[in-house]
């Protein structure tokens, strides 16, 4: 069964070579040699495949002298029969399972210890699906790999100051590189001029809102309220940030919009004012929150699909 | 005793004498019979379908029926009978200027001749006095969409510039005699462009001034009123005698006991069988509101006479609202069926000439006065040469040289109306007593002022919540900065007490 197939050999040659280069190309331990002779592991389990080839071995004349003590270091022999060195190596994709069986077992291991509030998780961003086909090397399918994920997710819940630097080391191999998380934009600050800039999005519509201390008045696009939204209800979404917090005599807004329809218009502008005051105020946001500001709609059009009239609507039945 | 058996129908005879034995064990009676009836059926008839009367036409012509489909006869409907022509207009022109629900603030002042100008009832309302109610309803000073039904009685807001206006006249009839201040009024929609109008009436009736109005110039554009060609000696003008008679009957409704008073001081060549020496100026408006054909030249005379400066005359007010439909080609066709230019039509010629300065050294209205002009929000054509005119004139305002870089410029390629252009082009009065043509746009309330008309709605317990000054402030922003009529649509509508 051995070297009968080269690409055996090729595999097994690529991971020697990508060892000492990123040792978690390999979940084995690097103290393990890669091909081993079944005698130094007679202990270990016999293969079906195991032939009696190396029996001739065991079977010496006794009138010879022992054979010298095995310098294992130099090696003389060819391997007669090379045994795998993962049990899995014989199922369909050896190396996602190994990398799953490793973290099983560190899961196992550590299973009991206790867990953080899901808020105070640290956030990891680990390696795409495409990514992580490269660092395996296997074609994983999508819900082996969801799997494998959500064993990570659930070791990195273990208490940041509990969990052991092996455990760390180990899920941290799955990260990707760089963490995009792990850097975080700079919390926004007031410019030179005593303005905050924020952001909204609703339906089609997206505007940017500046927000500067004054005495309550507000341009949409260069017009006052009344001429840029006629519907009262418009009026009272765009100041709902500042009239739900009372700081609307305190404040002036600067707003541009653009896209989309009044309503859209108006609550985006919702979202970007309750942005904007947040750099004024950041004490604010609990009470935003409440008042619906904070949370972003990401709610837009459904597609139309054809064969259907609309999103969802079909065309009347008709027989024949 | 009859017997059961019946002879005719053999139904009565024992059945195993006449059938043999049912194979199929019955249950009910009417199986029986069914079963019995037809013995091959494999179902008793009573399970079947009814069988469908076929509607279709492939069933065959129908000879002896009808045919065509059969038209429903409708009743006639019991019309009650129309409303005499003219009572719907009234009922929709009708305006309620009071609301005996509404409570009277006890502090409220009527606006008299003494506070017109008085700093101290700025940012206050001031209410009209019951005994010129008559003099502005007639010369059109209260509009529908004003809301004055919702108070007891009708009061305005003295805003800054309506105080600015009592000084002026209280100069005008006092101290500057003869002094003629001439302004165009713009402004957002609702800001108080024609309560600005209604106050300066209700300042000049104060003053004994004599108030002309054109309340809306819509009227004499569209072609609801009769024209007709001026005379031979003047082709291209239009004179509107029906309109003219209404100006003649508004003003002299309004103004009976000023023009009363007066006595006419002229030769007047075009009216020499009607106008007869020492006839009062109310006599000879009524002359034009009797017979509508000599309206236009009456009205000539009056204003010949109102301006003359042989005998002592007081101060004219002249307002219009509504300017930017004159604007335009109005609705009037000439006999080569050609539109007629709104300023070829002899009425409009004439309130527009009074922005021009008088020639010669003489003032337009040499006895002083006041003019004016308010633009519309809501009904108003957009007109570009107008909006340009506009903008010169409020550079002009502001002291820009017309011929500095800054000064707005017309825009050649969007076919500029010359005519509109120059009417508001004016240039430096002759007369040192004249002033010129500026632009008064009107904004919104300071926040202060917004308390103080909230105040004013709160003690007409118009407001059912604690009015503090948070709740004016947010009112303040929500009608963009105090326009207002925005704030009387809010604080209409928000009547709902606060929870806290």
């Amino acid at each position: 069964m051995a070297w009968q197939r080269p690409s055996c050999v090729v595999q097994a040659m690529q991971l020697l070579r990508l060892q000492p280069l990123r040792s978690s190309a390999s979940p084995l331990s690097p103290t393990h040699t890669q091909f081993l002779l079944r005698s130094q592991k007679a202990n270990s389990r016999g293969y079906a495949t195991g032939t009696s080839s190396d029996s001739s071995v065991q079977v010496v004349p006794e009138a010879t002298p022992a054979a010298p003590a095995i310098d294992f270091d130099q090696f003389p022999y060819r391997p007669a029969r090379i045994v795998p060195a993962s049990p899995s190596y014989f199922s369909g994709s050896p190396k996602f399972i190994d990398h799953l069986l490793r973290l099983e077992n560190l899961l196992a291991e550590n299973e009991r210890l206790p867990k953080t509030s899901p808020m105070h998780v640290p956030r990891k961003a680990w390696l795409k699906l495409a990514q992580f086909r490269d660092f395996v090397g296997e074609p994983v399918p999508t819900k082996k790999y969801k799997s494998l994920i959500k064993i990570l997710q659930r070791i990195n819940r273990i208490r940041p100051e509990i969990i052991p630097d092996y455990a760390n080391n180990i899920i941290n191999e799955y990260v990707r590189p760089g963490n995009p998380y792990g850097v975080k934009p700079a919390p926004p600050t007031l410019d030179e001029m005593g303005r905050a800039r924020g952001r909204g999005k609703r339906k089609t519509s997206s505007a940017v809102v500046y927000l500067v201390e004054g005495e309550g008045e507000v341009l949409v696009n260069g017009k006052t309220l009344s001429e840029a939204f006629p519907r009262e209800h418009d009026r009272e979404s765009v100041v709902w940030p500042l009239s739900c917090t009372e700081r609307l005599d305190k404040y002036n807004v600067w707003a541009t919009v653009k896209g989309g329809g009044t309503t859209g218009q108006a609550e985006s502008i919702t979202l970007a004012l309750a942005r904007a005051l947040l750099v004024h105020e950041p004490g604010l946001k609990q009470a935003l929150r409440k008042a619906g500001t904070v949370t972003v709609d990401a709610r837009r059009v459904e597609r139309k699909k054809p064969g259907h009239v609309k999103a969802r609507k079909k065309p009347a039945w008709v027989k024949r | 005793m009859a017997s059961a058996f019946c002879r005719s129908c053999l139904s009565r005879l024992p059945r195993a004498s006449l059938l043999p034995p049912p194979t199929v064990p019955r249950t009910t009676t009417t199986a029986t019979a069914a079963a019995a009836t037809a013995g091959f059926h494999t179902s008793a008839a009573h399970y079947a379908n009814p069988t469908k009367k076929s509607n279709s036409l492939d069933s065959g012509p129908k000879y002896r029926q009808a045919k065509s489909a059969k038209m429903k006869r409708k009743k006639p409907v019991e019309r009650t009978r129309p409303p005499p022509i003219g009572e719907r207009k009234a009922l929709r022109n009708r305006i309620v200027l009071g609301n005996p629900n509404a409570l009277e603030p006890t502090d409220m002042q009527n606006i008299s001749v003494e506070n017109m100008g008085d700093p101290r009832v700025r940012g206050s309302v001031v209410g009209l006095p019951v005994s010129m109610l008559e003099q502005l309803r007639s010369v059109h000073a209260f509009k529908k969409s004003q809301g004055w039904g919702l108070f007891r009685r009708p009061a305005t807001f003295m805003r800054k510039e309506a105080l600015e206006m009592g000084r002026l006249f209280e100069k005008i009839s006092g101290e500057e005699q003869g002094k003629v201040v001439k302004k165009v009024i713009t402004g957002k929609v609702g800001s108080g462009k024609s309560v600005f109008l209604t106050q300066a009436m209700a300042m000049g009736f104060l003053k004994n001034w004599v108030v002309f109005t054109v309340p809306e110039t819509q009227e004499l554009v569209n072609a609801h009123t009769g024209y007709a060609p001026l005379d031979d000696a003047n082709p291209g003008l239009y004179v509107q005698n029906q309109a003219t008679s209404q100006l003649l009957q508004r003003t002299f409704k309004a103004n009976e006991k000023v023009l009363s008073g007066l006595k006419v001081s002229q030769e007047h060549p075009a009216l020499k069988s009607l106008v007869k020496p020492g006839m009062t100026l109310a006599q000879l408006t009524g002359l034009g509101i009797k017979d509508q054909a000599v309206a236009w030249p009456i009205f000539q005379a009056l204003w010949a006479e109102l301006t003359s400066t042989s005998a002592p005359r007081p101060p004219v007010l002249v307002t219009v609202d509504g300017l930017s439909h004159w604007m335009q080609n109005s609705k009037y066709r000439t006999a080569d069926f050609k539109p007629i230019h709104a300023h070829d039509l002899v009425f409009v010629r004439h309130f527009l000439s009074l922005l021009k300065p008088g020639v010669n050294g003489n003032s337009t209205l040499p006895n002083g006065g006041l003019l004016l002009y308010a633009t519309s929000g809501s009904n108003s054509p957009r007109i570009y040469s107008f909006d340009v005119a506009l903008k010169q004139l409020e550079a002009t305002t502001s002291g820009i040289n017309p011929k500095s870089p800054e000064f707005p410029q017309v825009d050649a390629y969007q076919s500029p109306d010359p005519r509109v252009i120059e009417a508001f082009t004016a240039p430096q009065p002759t007369s040192a007593k004249e002033g010129k043509l500026e632009l008064q746009p009107l904004s919104g309330l300071t926040p202060e002022d917004t308390v103080g008309y909230m105040e004013f709605w709160a003690k007409s317990g118009l407001i059912r919540q604690y009015m503090n000054f948070r709740w004016v402030s947010q009112l303040w922003t929500k009608s963009s900065g105090g326009i207002i009529g925005e704030l009387h649509r809010l604080a209409g509508r928000l009547r709902v007490p606060q929870r806290t």
